[in-house]
């Protein structure tokens, strides 16, 4: 039955191929996807939402005469979708001749891991509504069961996703995922109208990716709403930061969000020009590797079909690769690798988030960030944060309503150490972050 | 009182911009032959013919849907299609079309809602969809309506030409227009990137009290992004306009000024600099500053939250919170905004909801489920992000009314302070009340004079605190013309934010000391 729903999802695929070439097309890539989802929440001792669907679509790229769109439908009827390819195909010749829009080159197809990723939990078709409801329903009572709480939800979901694609150049390739996560989180009173709120999620792609029971899940979300009590707005200061493991992936993901040829070719990147140069301290070695077993962002292809290989992207503080997808690659006259990002592996330092604080001796820990953003062409950038203070090795009084302020560039190369100690649910792994001199701005 | 918005472009009533329907406007008329024109000279309700569904399918797929009893019900149709155009390195080389269709069947006992979504609007399909959402119902059914009052609201965002009616052809001249405006402003542009976006969206909301209301809503936005090279530095920013407005509203002015803010708002960055760190007075430039309404107070008096008890505002219906010149309103009603609605997700009229009248918090935002838990009427606020989503409370257009001082008061009075001007993205902790939002330019204030520009700094704050700090508002109150989305739980809908220029004596700004 499984692979009934790849080849019927190949197939599909296959048609608008073809249906795309009777149009005109000289080169097309079509991806067909499905997905079944399956969701319940819970809130103060009662059921709250059920939901349930299986949703269908299909996207094509259209090369025809040098000239290129992309497209997506929801409605598989065969008359809609030969209508719908044909207008799409006709609007492409309306546009401009682009030389380095092409299809991948299909040598990049090449090489496809044949190791089972085993992303695909088939136990989970198993799993019942009233199981689902039973593990919202004990969580909720846990939670409740704590003094001073204004509300407690859980939830829990699962899905199955099948993925297919076919282009005109030789590419054929379909996987199929599953996913089950479920979680809790706690509102607390706090003095005058102020709540505080906690709450955590585990899961992954296999049932025994939860690891944590409906105890540890809810304890660690009255934890995190315990923690802010009494936080009150902390000093405008520059001095050493450690940052969360649960924070920290933030951070390189604003380090490497221009870390792409799109953005380097289009002139907004503070990476351009920086591969084989420090643009970190040398305790930052990050690898993105597709091929991780169970991964959360694990994949045998990309979106582009392109063959899923580990690529080395910080090794001892220095750049060593981009990502690059076959169009900017082209233009930027750079080697397609991937276009996006997979899980993204750090290797971990020698200790792990009390190692660094008592290393730090005094300075903030940072639990949380809100809002906030940066500037891709200098690095520039200011965070909304909250955390502690540390104080004599410990972590300190609870800290709120901060912004931490700086430029990326300077702040990776002031990083002191990487943590061991990665967040287990998440597909970065990286561990706690410390920096110094930091700047933060409060009261 | 109301009304007082000004728009940087004229919005003049569109002209003869038929053209013979191309592309995706063909293909929909395959499928329902008139439905795209003169909807009111169709004697069949065009959007049941639409989603090829009449009153008595209506009636027995509610009746499953109630079959295990129910508070309330409905069926969400929906049938949107997209259309993208980009230019980038001086050639128009994407275009994209996208066309997301379903229906999606809820179920509501109480604060309970059971809920289950499908693409297929066959009969058979929308049965076993509204099987799995009345699965959380577990009583006996409920008599489903046999005939539907059929509401088409007119008026608010109607375009004189459909979008579905403008041709790529008309749309490329204006794309290449826009660029080449930004091309001319300074030399020292040196990409422009422009990205053009229209959709319709068409949606029959279907009822178990035996309502139906239809409409179509459209929604246009358009990116100008620029890339400037002064030497060794490279900046980039960009603008936009966005809003439920046809192809008319692109006017050469129009374009121009788009084309001028995004090259603006780049060319300062070569002198902008860093504000120090720390605590100090925020001036909230008139417009796009309503960011600041939609983080410190919009979301908190979202009623879902309040219902919960999870809000700081949750008991505070009724206490002054801000000085007397503080009014501020989310209205579903303004014309042609990005944010507003004939009706929301759920069916019901919108209108002018004010969240603080002089000073006193007055009103949540309300969906059905917490106007029947407080008892009220609702706001109008129910919305979802499509078919795929359940409606919850939600803001639409955002902004301050205008108050009794001037800009130049206001600026004057400030020692030592910003002013915010552009923003990039905010966020709100619904429990504590802490916010923050994201100035992209902006400018110095010493000694009541604006002296330099400032870039990327973020702003944090706690809500209540804000509103009883804001000590000075001025007349000049806008709506911004740049379209903004708002996300929450994991659905996306569009918004609109204004404000007056606005004095907040203190908050504190992400800067960097020397």
């Amino acid at each position: 039955m499984l692979e009934s729903l790849q080849d019927d999802l190949l197939e599909r695929a296959s048609l608008a191929v073809k249906l795309a070439r009777a149009a005109g097309a000289d080169g097309v890539f079509a991806w067909s996807t499905r997905n079944r989802f399956v969701e319940v929440n819970y809130r103060d001792g009662a059921l709250e939402k059920v939901q349930e669907s299986t949703s269908n679509s299909l996207s094509i790229t259209l090369y025809a005469g040098g000239k290129y769109s992309s497209h997506s439908t929801t409605d598989a009827r065969s008359d809609r979708l030969e209508a719908f390819i044909k207008e799409t195909v006709a609007l492409t010749r309306a546009l401009e001749p682009d030389p380095h829009r092409v299809l991948p080159d299909p040598s990049l197809f090449e090489g496809r891991s044949e190791v089972d990723l085993d992303l695909m939990d088939a136990g989970l078709a198993g799993l019942t509504a009233d199981e689902r409801e039973g593990w919202c329903k004990e969580m909720n009572a846990l939670v409740m069961a704590h003094e001073g709480v204004i509300s407690a939800t859980s939830g829990a979901y699962n899905d199955h996703a099948v993925r297919a694609g076919v282009s005109s150049n030789g590419f054929e390739g379909a996987y199929e995922t599953t996913s089950v996560w479920r979680g809790a989180s706690a509102v607390l009173k706090e003095e005058g109208d102020k709540r505080l709120r906690g709450g955590t999620w585990v899961g992954g792609h296999h049932l025994d990716q939860f690891q944590w029971g409906p105890e540890q899940i809810t304890a660690e979300a009255l934890r995190l709403a315990e923690r802010k009590r009494g936080a009150t707005k902390g000093p405008t200061v520059r001095t050493v930061m450690v940052v969360d493991p649960r924070s920290s992936s933030r951070l390189l993901s604003y380090l490497l969000r221009s870390a792409n040829a799109k953005s380097i070719q289009q002139g907004r990147s503070f990476l351009a020009g920086k591969v084989g140069e420090s643009i970190a301290g040398e305790s930052l070695t990050v690898k993105d590797d597709p091929l991780v077993a169970r991964g959360l962002s694990s994949r045998y292809f990309d979106g582009e079909g392109i063959a899923a290989k580990p690529m080395t992207l910080i090794e001892g503080g220095v750049l060593k690769n981009l990502y690059v997808d076959t169009y900017y690659g082209a233009k930027a006259g750079l080697t397609p690798t991937s276009g996006g990002s997979s899980n993204l592996l750090a290797t971990p330092g020698d200790r792990d988030l009390a190692g660094l604080i008592a290393d730090a001796g005094s300075g903030i820990y940072v639990t949380g960030w809100l809002g906030g953003n940066a500037d891709n062409n200098t690095g520039d950038f200011s965070f909304g944060c909250r955390g502690h203070l540390i104080e004599n090795g410990v972590i300190g009084a609870p800290v709120t309503e901060m912004n931490v302020t700086g430029n990326l560039l300077s702040l990776f190369g002031k990083l002191a150490a990487v943590g061991n100690d990665p967040w287990p649910w998440s597909s970065t792994k990286l561990g706690s972050l410390m920096f110094e001199d930091v700047q933060f701005s409060g009261a | 009182m109301h009304s007082r918005r000004k728009f940087l472009h004229g919005a003049a009533a569109g002209m003869g911009l038929i053209s013979a329907p191309t592309f995706l406007a063909s293909c929909a008329k395959e499928v329902a032959p008139g439905a795209l024109s003169a909807a009111a000279e169709i004697p069949a309700n065009p959007f049941l013919a639409w989603f090829g569904i009449d009153e008595a399918m209506l009636s027995r797929v509610m009746s499953t849907l109630t079959s295990r009893g129910a508070d309330f019900a409905d069926l969400y149709f929906e049938h949107k299609r997209s259309n993208s155009i980009t230019l980038e390195d001086g050639i128009i080389s994407k275009a994209s079309a996208s066309i997301d269709q379903g229906v999606g069947l809820r179920v509501v006992i109480g604060d309970q809602t059971g809920y289950a979504f499908t693409e297929d609007l066959s009969e058979e399909a929308m049965h076993a969809a509204a099987r799995t959402a009345a699965s959380i119902a577990k009583g006996g059914p409920l008599d489903a309506p046999t005939s539907f009052n059929i509401n088409s609201p007119q008026g608010l965002y109607t375009l004189a030409v459909p979008w579905a009616d403008v041709g790529v052809d008309q749309k490329l001249p204006k794309v290449r227009q826009l660029e080449q405006y930004a091309r001319q402003l300074d030399p020292a542009v040196d990409k422009v990137t422009i990205s053009w976006q229209d959709t319709e969206d068409r949606v029959l909301v279907a009822d178990s009290l035996g309502n139906v209301q239809t409409d179509l809503r459209p929604m246009t936005r358009l990116w100008c992004s620029v890339v400037a090279t002064k030497g060794e530095e490279t900046f980039a920013n960009r603008a936009n306009l966005a809003g439920r407005r046809g192809f008319d509203w692109y006017s050469d002015e129009a374009l121009e000024g788009l084309a001028r803010q995004a090259v603006d708002r780049t060319m300062v960055l070569f002198e902008a600099k860093r504000p120090p760190a720390g605590e100090m007075p925020v001036v909230l430039a008139a417009g796009a500053s309503g960011i600041l309404l939609h983080e410190a107070i919009g979301h908190g008096m979202e009623a879902d939250f309040n219902r919960k008890g999870t809000s700081i505002y949750s008991e505070m219906i009724g206490k002054k919170v801000a000085p007397d010149i503080v009014t501020i309103v989310d209205s579903g009603i303004l014309e042609h905004e990005r944010g507003s609605l004939a009706f929301d997700d759920e069916g019901n009229a919108t209108r002018r909801t004010a969240l603080v009248e002089n000073g006193v918090l007055a009103s949540y935002l309300h969906d059905r489920i917490s106007s029947k838990h407080y008892g009220v009427d609702p706001t109008g606020s129910g919305r979802r992000q499509s078919f795929r989503h359940v409606p919850m409370p939600r803001m639409r257009c955002t902004y301050m009314e205008d108050g009794p001082h001037t800009r130049d008061e206001i600026i004057a009075s400030v020692e030592k302070g910003i002013i915010a001007e552009t923003f990039t993205n905010g966020q709100v902790q619904i429990g504590a009340g802490d916010y923050t939002f994201y100035i992209k330019n902006g400018w110095l204030i010493e000694d009541g004079k604006i002296t330099a520009p400032i870039k990327d700094v973020n702003i944090i704050g706690n809500g209540p605190e804000t509103l009883e700090r804001v000590s000075m508002v001025a007349n000049d109150g806008v709506l911004d013309t740049g379209g903004w989305t708002c996300g929450k739980g994991g659905q996306s809908v569009p918004v609109s934010q204004g404000m007056p220029t606005v004095l907040v004596s203190r908050m504190t700004v992400g800067g960097e000391d020397a």
